[in-house]
């Protein structure tokens, strides 16, 4: 196991943000602001924007209107929005979306190789991070051979590989039953204490709220920031 | 970066195999009708060479060299040139052995240099050419002939004196009458189809030939391979067929392997979605696009080659041609193969590459 807690957590910015698809307005003016090292859970109904906030914060769409920065990066106003997301952000999704081809190992490899690091580097860090995931005797096999809560383990194990500080994950025990959403989500919050990262996670699940930070619903593309259960306790006393 | 191109193709063994099937197809083709191009090359260049002349005269404007008519009295003429050495005239039977209908009877007289430079490799010279014949090694061999046995020409049968080798294709492949005979056999006395001219020491083969077609208007002197295929309206076609054919194999060959590729990218759009999300440059990702597509052509262009020789001949038995050609199977018709079957590779990846670099991941993620 790897301790890593210099590995400091990123702040996030959202201000003011815009994003329609054709006629469909997916967020409206959405602002958010998550400090350093906070766990967030988005939850709100299917179609509320939940997704397209997360694709936003983490670089993976630009905004229509607004800002969204990270740290003080605008990631999409960068020449290499691709080189920012590596070096800030790692991301799980509800579907693995692992490489059906490669073993897990190699997945955890990827983006180690967008990197460009060097073979016996990322092959040593690849299986450290599936060690830290539970799965070191798992590392020659293809998804295929390997359970729902296995791949997803495999997901997360990936999207710490570059050492992100913030970790964005949207739905990521969405395809999983009860016990095993259980396990990833104490993985996951495991992670975050140990490691010290940001993480936003998105849920239709309010009751993983309990587990974070701060709870954020999103009712059609209009974010509601309830009080923060720290701001709360910072305000009563 | 190569091992994941490397371990892409091999786990997905039916796409792999089905692209590299289409490119083969399309190198197949190619090498197929160069080789068959370069054999009609070095079959017209023995057709030139006819008898190891330098030059040959026919009749011009003709469909084909072999339907060429002569007057008899070009030999005399011609022979009294000075840049002529020795002249013979030939009369050549197409279809005239019909267990072979490929292979071309040339009438020749017995003391020109055309029977003279035959090596006879079994058998004696015909004593009487009225009633004998020579037959050249390979038709011996095809039709199982030795000296002795008798040979069929137009209905008539003929006593085979010996067999021959020259080294010429068309003549190893063919028999030889008297030419007297021959005029006789096929009722065209006082005509031959050609003179096969060897020229005195010196004199330049172009420049001669331009001399007597200016001296003998109505003829045409061949000194080339290329001249030879074109002298036939017949060779021109074959030469600008095989040129449509081979641009038309090169065009399925790129649409084929284009739309494989942009199928096998729709299909994946989640996986190069996913390799941009964390963080994998666009170049990065059309790399290893544009590796897999260049693999999976190098693969479809060695089976291609392997299809083409085979395929090329296939080609000249199906064509019924191989007494006049035979596929030459050279390097550089092999490396232009190959050639051709990498550039269909980057020219069928690129186009799919480019656009998943213009895609944003999750509009990648989304789509699938
Ligand atoms: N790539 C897209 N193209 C068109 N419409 C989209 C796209 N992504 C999201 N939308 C639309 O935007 C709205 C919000 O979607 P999304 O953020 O995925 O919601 P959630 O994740 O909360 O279910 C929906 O109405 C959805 O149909
Ligand atoms: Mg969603």
């Amino acid at each position: 196991m790897t301790e890593r807690m210099a590995q400091a957590g990123a702040e996030v910015l959202v201000e003011r943000v815009s994003k329609s698809f054709g006629r469909i307005s997916a967020l409206r003016e959405a602002s958010l602001h998550v400090e350093p090292g906070q766990a967030v859970v988005i939850t709100g109904r299917s179609g509320s924007g939940k997704s397209t906030l997360l694709a936003l914060v983490g670089g993976l769409e630009q905004p229509d209107a607004g800002r969204v920065v990270i740290d003080g990066r605008a990631i999409w106003r960068e020449p290499h929005p691709a080189r920012a997301r590596r070096e800030v952000v790692g991301f799980v999704f509800q579907r693995h979306l692992l490489l059906e081809t490669l073993s897990a190992q190699t997945n955890v490899e990827v983006p180690l190789l967008g990197a460009g690091m060097r073979h016996a580097e990322r092959r040593r860090r690849a299986l450290e991070l599936l060690d830290e995931v539970g799965l070191a005797d798992r590392a020659e096999h293809v998804p295929a051979r390997l359970s729902g809560g296995e791949r997803q383990r495999v997901a997360v194990a990936r999207a710490l590989a570059n050492e992100p500080r913030l970790l964005l994950a949207d739905e990521p025990t969405g395809a999983l039953d009860s016990v095993t959403s259980e396990r990833i989500l104490d993985l996951l919050f495991g992670l975050r204490d140990r490691l010290g990262m940001t993480m936003i996670l998105v849920s239709y699940d309010s009751a993983i709220g309990a587990r974070a930070d701060r709870t954020v619903t999103i009712v059609d593309g209009l974010i509601h920031d309830h009080d923060a259960h720290d701001d709360a306790r910072a305000s009563a006393s | 970066m190569l091992s994941i191109i490397v371990t892409n193709l091999r786990r997905r063994p039916t796409r792999t195999v089905l692209t590299a099937a289409g490119i083969a197809v399309g190198v197949a083709t190619i090498v197929a009708l160069l080789s068959f191009t370069q054999g009609l090359q070095e079959s017209a260049s023995g057709f030139v060479h006819l008898g190891g002349s330098e030059l040959g005269v026919f009749q011009a404007n003709v469909s084909d060299p072999t339907t060429s008519v002569l007057p008899e009295s070009m030999v005399g003429r011609l022979r009294r040139r000075p840049e002529v050495a020795q002249a013979t005239p030939l009369l050549l039977i197409v279809e005239g052995i019909k267990r072979d209908p490929a292979a071309v009877v040339f009438g020749a007289q017995s003391d020109g240099f055309f029977t003279k430079q035959l090596v006879i490799v079994g058998g004696a010279r015909p004593t009487s050419w009225q009633t004998e014949a020579l037959v050249g090694d390979r038709l011996a061999a095809q039709l199982r002939l030795s000296p002795g046995s008798t040979l069929d020409v137009k209905g008539r049968a003929y006593r085979v004196a010996g067999v021959y080798h020259s080294g010429i294709l068309f003549e190893d492949s063919g028999a030889v009458l008297g030419l007297a005979e021959a005029q006789r056999l096929i009722e065209r006395p006082d005509e031959e189809t050609n003179v096969i001219v060897r020229l005195s020491p010196g004199t330049r083969a172009s420049a001669a030939a331009r001399a007597i077609e200016r001296d003998f208007p109505g003829t045409q002197a061949i000194t080339t391979p290329e001249q030879a295929l074109r002298a036939g309206a017949n060779g021109t076609l074959i030469s600008k067929a095989i040129l449509v054919i081979v641009a038309i194999a090169i065009i399925v060959g790129v649409i084929g392997v284009m739309n494989t590729m942009a199928m096998s990218i729709a299909e994946r759009r989640g996986e190069l979605g996913l390799l941009s999300t964390v963080g994998w440059s666009p170049q990065r990702v059309a790399t290893l696009i544009l590796g897999e597509g260049i693999a999976v052509s190098i693969l479809g262009a060695a089976g291609g080659l392997l299809l083409g020789v085979i395929g090329g001949d296939l080609l000249v038995r199906a064509l019924g041609v191989s007494s006049y050609v035979s596929p030459s199977v050279t390097a550089w018709g092999l490396g232009r193969g190959l050639l051709v079957g990498v550039a269909i590779g980057v020219l069928g990846g690129i186009y799919p590459a480019w656009r998943v670099t213009r895609m944003t991941p999750l509009k990648a993620l989304s789509g699938t």
